[in-house]
């Protein structure tokens, strides 16, 4: 049975929309192949303050999802930085099971991302691909917005900047859900092309 | 038979143990409470260029943490571990000798924490 | 029409809009702050006619409600946590001026210290004011509620205001399908806002004189009376709703596997889907449990209650609120399930379970150990009155 638990860290206010898109855009996806999903900000970041780092979760499962009311995810085996310094800072593998996918929106390359994770970390152990993709400079302004509805529904048009970038990579790096459901579900369907052409992967 | 209400009081589990009324200790040190170190929230550092800085503290004037000190030794300096790249040092400096360089250009410097809060 | 995947507050942003609220009163608020910005973008875009006021603060959204019902407005404003508290001095008045404005609240704890979880103590609090109170348990449901309590509340036997409560973050903001109504179908059910003595500068009339003591019962059992009435016309309310819309429910109580219930569990809100799931998985092992959820905290499913307990041997109430040092050793459903089980043609045993406080969430394998304590009192073995689940559990997460 298909479980899978992606945590994506964005930007606060600058990046809250984008950050968002990502697991509407899976999840939309997730939901043409039938699948049973679970989205949500997480709640106690606070995303009103400009810079600070928030969380976004997205569930997608086969079979349908019977603890609906929990704050976050707590083992997560796909998570997606959209700023790499994130890495630096905290730990973004905590509670992550064995085979945990990392794909980072950087102009860096594996090692200098890998690096900033310390080895005294146990869960870095756990990474068994990492994905870099160069997603700012698809286009000028493209991860900058202005936030959207806090918790509502927001507009109905997903996934016209960053956001649709970075979950057609997360498509194609893990295979949850097909790439093209992705391309069908986004408004901005270049940058997510250009993106897809960019990204490098490492198996580890 | 009424009922033992002594018998009510809850044990707590000591690691969810709270202090009464959620009263903390506040910090002596300067900068932000020490648990709570937000350099990893950084995304452009403020670099201060050593030669052409007159003093002025000007910069620590308008920094919101007291972020920025003043030593023989080091001259004018960013207390990274509590710096959050907000830039108001950048913009307010009369010479104009601070620059903005993107954080995931340095390697270390942050503190590495569990959970973010 | 197609199902929509829409958290909670967002299915009543688009109820009001098809029920062509007139006043809205704003005040920031989180939760339930995601409500009125899609309202603002509404009547920004025109999609809604509506006057869109902001307060100084949630004392000021209810006074500007007052006076807009009194005009004849179908009003509409909202608060969470200690936002519902701090507008305390209005409810009294505005209940007993007998107009119908209507409140979503999405649930907050009460400070200190700042919590962003949900309990249900702030909305529960006002429950001695006169206002018709209930919670939803799912995005549908918040959809439903918002157009039956208007219905309800501005009945001309009734003329209460309602308060419209969900799960904060839990229902408000994490998505789940919902099938909307089309506008006809809402034109059909719910008529528009008649009050009878609107203010009027041609027809002046003084609302909340002053009066002497001696008619003051009169004046308090005129508003018994109308909370009482209002059990009729939930009662047609619900039943015109499922022939028009196509989904019937229970109008006072939400009942899952109690035709042959030795147990139960009473339990509010959202929390209640999640019993449900653990209820399946103990009904194969074979235990007699069912779970009941009321709908309406005001006016209190009573008869029907007493009805319910006569056939059970012990019942849990699930508490998400807190009442310190109240009768029943618990919250405040305690007090109001015990005085519905005193009339019963038999008392079951009582166990009451502090759950989800603080807004921690709760999990299938918290609900199968309070099956087992449950099972323990139905056999007169029960080893304490209270639990408290979020201390006792040792949970993975």
């Amino acid at each position: 049975m298909a479980y899978h638990e992606i945590t994506t860290w964005a930007c606060g206010v600058l990046q809250d929309t984008n950050g968002r898109d990502v697991s509407k855009v899976l999840g939309a996806a997730a939901v043409k192949e039938g699948k049973d999903i679970w989205i949500i900000d997480n709640y106690a970041d606070l995303p009103d303050r400009v810079n600070v780092p928030v969380r976004k979760y997205c569930k997608i499962s086969d079979e349908k999802i019977k603890e609906r009311f929990l704050f976050e995810n707590h083992h997560p085996d796909i998570v997606v930085l959209m700023e790499d310094v994130y890495a630096k800072g905290f730990n973004i593998l905590r509670g992550s099971p064995d085979g945990v996918v990392l794909i980072v929106n950087t102009n860096k390359d594996f090692d200098f991302i890998l690096d900033m994770i310390p080895d005294s970390n146990p869960d870095k152990k756990k990474l068994s691909k990492i994905a870099v993709v160069d997603a700012t400079s698809v286009a000028p302004g493209i991860d900058r917005d202005i936030m959207d509805i806090e918790g509502a529904e927001g507009s109905s048009e997903i996934g016209k900047g960053i956001g649709a970038c970075m979950a057609a990579v997360t498509a194609k790096v893990t295979g949850i859900v097909s790439v093209d459901n992705v391309m069908d579900v986004v408004v901005n369907k270049e940058a997510a092309k250009k993106a897809l052409e960019m990204v490098k992967v490492k198996e580890l | 038979m009424a009922t033992d209400v002594k018998k009510l009081i809850v044990s707590i589990p000591t690691h969810l143990k709270i202090p009464e009324g959620g009263v903390i200790d506040s910090c002596e040190v300067d900068g932000e409470q020490p648990q709570l170190p937000t350099g990893g929230w950084r995304l452009l550092r403020s670099v201060i260029d050593q030669e052409k800085c007159t003093k002025c503290l000007t910069c620590w004037l308008g920094c919101p943490e007291p972020c920025i000190h003043l030593t023989d030794d080091r001259g004018v300096y960013i207390d990274l571990k509590y710096c959050k790249g907000c830039g108001i040092c950048a913009d307010v400096c009369p010479v104009k000798c601070i620059s903005r360089v993107p954080e995931s250009d340095f390697k270390g410097d942050v503190e590495y924490m569990e959970i973010p809060f | 029409m197609p199902k929509k995947f829409l958290p909670g507050l967002s299915a009543v942003a688009k109820a009001a809009v098809q029920a062509d609220v007139d006043v809205i009163s704003s005040y920031p608020i989180r939760p339930y702050t995601g409500l009125m910005i899609e309202l603002s973008e509404h009547v920004a875009n025109g999609t809604l006619d509506a006057e869109f006021v902001h307060g100084e603060g949630e004392h000021a959204q209810l006074a500007i409600v007052h006076g807009a019902a009194l005009a004849g407005a179908r009003a509409m404003t909202g608060s969470s946590g200690v936002g519902v508290t701090y507008a305390m001095e209005v409810y009294s008045p505005i209940s007993g001026d007998r107009v119908c404005p209507q409140m979503v609240i999405a649930d907050r704890t009460l400070d200190p210290p700042g919590d962003f979880g949900q309990e249900h103590t702030d909305a529960m609090s006002t429950k001695d004011q006169g206002w018709i109170l209930g919670w939803a348990a799912s995005p549908q449901e918040a959809y439903d509620n918002t157009l039956l309590f208007y219905r309800i509340g501005e009945d001309r036997s009734v003329m209460l205001p309602q308060m419209n409560c969900q799960d904060g973050y839990f229902v408000s903001h994490i998505a789940d399908w919902v099938e909307l109504g089309e506008q006809s179908q809402v034109d059909e059910f719910l008529p528009p806002y008649d009050n009878p003595k609107p203010l009027d500068p041609l027809k002046p009339v003084q609302h909340g004189p002053q009066i002497y003591a001696e008619m003051g019962p009169a004046l308090e059992a005129t508003r018994y009376n109308a909370i009482w009435n209002a059990r009729d016309i939930i009662e047609k309310a619900t039943k015109e709703f499922g022939d028009i819309f196509g989904r019937k429910r229970d109008p006072f109580h939400e009942l899952y596997q109690m035709e042959d219930a030795e147990i139960a569990i009473f339990i509010q809100g959202c929390h209640s889907i999640t019993a449900k799931y653990a209820i399946d998985d103990l009904r194969k092992k074979g235990v007699k449990i069912g779970l009941i959820r009321p709908r309406f905290v005001r006016p209190f499913a009573t008869p029907e209650l007493e009805d319910i307990c006569g056939k059970l041997k012990a019942i849990a109430v699930v508490e998400t609120n807190n009442s310190f040092g109240a009768s029943g050793y618990a919250g405040q459903l305690t007090p109001e399930v015990c005085a519905a089980m005193v009339r019963a043609k038999n008392v079951p045993k009582l166990v009451s379970f502090f759950g989800g406080m603080g807004g921690h969430p709760i999990r299938i394998s918290q609900f199968e150990y309070l099956a087992e304590k449950l099972a323990k009192a139905a056999k007169g073995q029960a080893e304490k009155e209270v639990h408290w689940l979020d201390l006792e559990c040792e949970i993975e997460m």
